[in-house]
């Protein structure tokens, strides 16, 4: 379960490579993507220059670099965060994202240091129910025995597999559908992926 | 080796190395996120400008809650000249008028290519004048509203049929005209899927199929003659669910098959049925014992409609479409598998694995060589009938694909005679509200990358790593997920934010590229060289022109600039 963040400076051939441990990976969304999508500019090369120089501790120096981000083991429970509660600098807070991001059942992923594709199989998602950051409503849906159940409070129903997709969010902005999938979690399909 | 698509320069190094079709005119950053800017109204092409020519959408104060749930699709209807006699089950008195008109109809539609002149002599006026005409209808005056109405749709013509929420809309391909021509509701469930026969003998030349299991055939010319707002003259077949109560999910006519067609739904099956035959009451077929395996079964009575149930796999069958030979069935379902059947004898011949995730669409190239399907991996996969395995991935999506298709009108550049080199011009919708235009070259497509070894540069393989890979699997064998380094990746030529909402669906015509979004939106983009033409009766000759010549004569080279959006 180990995040690796390697730094490649402009100028040389420096490479900085830095792991940490994580628990669960926060993406950044966009509108009317998935969550594939979102893995891979998560992953992508970033530049930092201009005002967001890397410090090189060879040269005390701030440097034009280049930052990447890989996952170095795939864990066995994979933990998805959609960051859907953006503070927004021109309105001075924060706002709730209610963008459409569509999460496959089954997920690979590909942005690993190993070769190997590693599977996912989705089998919990938790719905932030609101329209804005500061109330709101969790739900949460599960998979248990090959069937969905969607849980509400004290409430529990069985739902269809086809149900999920309701909460991917909105399409447009303004819209009446307030129930947003906010946390997933995957679980590894692979034999050999212990956490 | 990393990969990550959306980074410009990966996208253009992995293409180089690995051979695939050129990256023609596609500079990374077009392709990104970035621009929430509203969708433009043209997009640029190597061989000229698409641009947006009209819109058709449904009145939205017909919508309710259901709107939404379902997902629009779209069906492309050439109705031909000569109207069939009768269908037997047509009201007496809106034929009568009907055939009082014909003459008149037949002379107005009859000059140039019709398709469009009816559409922008008649098409914009006519259309107004039914609509009105209809509710006049409604109050009382029938005879002098039938005239006005039938006089339209005797003539050929051609139509887009979409459903949205709990109705289908007609609308006229050629009018400028954004409401619908004819809507009808269906009272009981939502439509879902539709298909339109335009060699079906008889009047029946429709199908839809519902939320509910049913289905309807019906003949279209029928109900742009009627002036009410249901379904006239249908045979109803599955009748409240009775043989199979899930979703219909697709359907399609047997080309060639003599009015069967057939009906996929979502719990995985799927049924041939014969047009114009009465079901008999027991229509039952064996439970199916294992879900996990394909298995067919005949009724039992030959009076029996469906005459059979195929039982594809686990999950719903998401989308079918047949080869425009009729001689294979494919299938994608939420099992992530595209089968490929041999339609008359029942078997399968092939198929394979997405990358991960369910396969949404599919599609044939007209020769039938390649399928196209797309899926929840953000792929577009062109599957190979000779090789019976994947032989590109196109990346560029950034969510789900939705509909994939083939330009059959598109001609290579490279078609002057000196052609090893076959090209191929695709096209795909995703959920990212995206359409995509692809090029595929097949002869370079080369054994693919197999191995990068961090830091150094990449090898192609000896063929050792897997055997399996470069043999042809043997007839009937499912083929498993490839590796993500097995698959040569193509890069799309254009990629253009064409709606705001997800799309659902794309058809190529010869003129134009129609996009449809989920929520009912439908988009005409014309080629390029057509959409200056849009006085009458120069169509003719302008198609013609375009469809000889070849519209970019030479490559196009690695100059990023002009194709720019």
């Amino acid at each position: 379960m180990k995040e690796k963040s390697s730094v490649i400076k402009g100028n040389a051939a420096f490479v900085t490579a830095r792991d940490e441990a994580f628990l669960d990976l926060s993406l950044d969304i966009e509108q009317n993507s998935s969550i594939t999508s979102c893995l891979k500019n998560f992953s992508s090369t970033e530049t930092l220059n201009a005002e967001d120089k890397f410090f090189c501790d060879k040269c005390c120096s701030l440097q034009e670099a280049q930052k990447r981000m890989k996952i170095k083991k795939p864990p066995h429970i994979l933990v998805i965060h959609l960051k859907r509660f953006k503070y927004i600098e021109q309105l001075g807070r924060y706002k709730k994202l209610s963008y459409r991001v569509v999460f496959p059942v089954e997920l690979k992923l590909s942005n690993t240091v190993e070769d190997a594709d590693s599977e996912y199989s989705l089998f919990a998602v938790v719905v932030h129910v609101g329209s804005g950051p500061n109330h709101g409503h969790y739900v949460s849906l599960v998979k248990s025995h090959n069937h969905w159940l969607f849980f509400d409070d004290e409430n529990v129903e069985m739902i269809d597999e086809s149900a999920v997709q309701t909460f991917f969010g909105s399409a447009q902005e303004y819209s009446s559908n307030t129930d947003h999938g906010y946390i997933l979690f995957y679980e590894s399909l692979g034999a050999n992926n212990k956490s | 080796m990393f990969f990550a698509i959306d980074f410009p320069l990966t996208l253009r190094k992995d293409s180089r190395e690995e051979k695939i079709s050129k990256l023609r005119g596609t500079s990374g950053e077009n392709l990104g996120w970035g621009d929430q800017m509203l969708s433009r109204t043209y997009f640029k092409t190597p061989e000229g400008r698409y641009k947006l020519h009209y819109e058709k959408t449904h009145p939205s104060s017909l919508l309710h809650y259901a709107h939404g749930k379902t997902v629009t699709q779209v069906t492309l209807a050439h109705l031909k000249e000569k109207p069939a006699p009768s269908t037997p089950t047509a009201s007496s008195s809106s034929y009568s008028a009907s055939s009082g008109v014909r003459s008149a109809a037949a002379r107005w539609l009859g000059t140039g290519n019709g398709s469009r002149t009816l559409g922008f002599a008649g098409g914009n006026g006519g259309s107004k004048s039914i609509s009105s005409t209809s509710r006049i209808g409604s109050l009382g005056t029938l005879s002098s509203s039938n005239s006005m109405t039938n006089m339209n749709f005797d003539g050929k013509g051609t139509y887009l049929i979409f459903n949205v929420g709990d109705a289908i809309f007609i609308s006229d391909l050629n009018s400028q005209d954004k409401d619908p021509i004819k809507s009808i509701s269906f009272s009981n469930s939502n439509p879902i899927c539709h298909a339109f026969d335009q060699e079906a003998k008889d009047g029946h030349d429709l199908l839809i199929g519902l939320n509910s299991g049913d289905v309807y055939s019906v003949s279209l010319r029928q109900q742009l003659q009627d002036v009410g707002k249901k379904l006239v003259g249908a045979q109803h077949y599955n009748k409240d669910g009775s043989i199979n109560n899930s979703r219909c999910t697709s359907i399609a006519w047997v080309p060639g098959g003599d009015g069967s067609f057939v009906v996929a739904h979502a719990d995985g099956n799927m049924y041939v049925y014969e047009k114009n035959k009465e079901g008999a009451a027991d229509s039952s077929f064996p439970v199916i014992k294992d879900q996990t395996h394909f298995s067919i079964a005949h009724a039992r009575y030959s009076k029996s409609n469906p005459i059979a149930r195929w039982h594809v796999c686990q999950g719903s069958v998401n989308s079918i479409a047949f080869s425009h030979d009729g001689a294979f069935l494919a299938t994608v379902g939420r099992d992530g598998y595209l089968r490929v059947f041999d339609y008359s004898k029942e078997q399968l011949i092939c198929g394979g694995k997405s990358y991960y995730g369910a396969l949404l669409c599919c599609a044939w190239s007209m020769d039938g060589k390649y399928i196209l399907t797309g899926g929840e991996d953000d792929l577009v996969q062109v599957w190979s009938m000779e090789d019976r395995k994947v032989v590109a991935w196109g990346e560029g999506h950034n969510s789900w694909v939705s509909g994939v298709a083939f330009d059959s009108y598109w001609s290579s550049p490279n078609s002057d005679g000196t052609g090893e080199t076959v090209m191929y011009r695709f096209g795909s919708v995703g959920q990212d509200t995206q359409l995509l235009l692809w090029d595929l070259e097949m002869d370079e497509i080369v054994v693919p990358l197999r191995r990068c070894p961090p830091g150094g540069s990449p090898t192609y393989s000896t063929g050792s790593q897997s055997s399996q890979w470069d043999n042809v699997s043997p007839l009937g064998t499912l083929q498993p997920a490839p590796s993500i380094r097995d698959v040569p990746k193509v890069s799309p030529l254009v990629a253009h934010r064409v709606h705001t909402e997800p799309l659902s669906g794309l058809i190529f015509t010869q003129e134009s590229v129609l996009t449809v979004c989920r929520e009912g939106h439908i988009k005409i983009w014309m080629r390029p060289g057509v959409a200056e033409s849009n006085s009458s009766n120069s169509e003719t000759v302008l198609s013609n022109s375009f469809k000889d010549k070849p519209l970019v004569s030479s490559k196009i080279g690695s100059s990023t600039s002009s194709y720019k959006q």
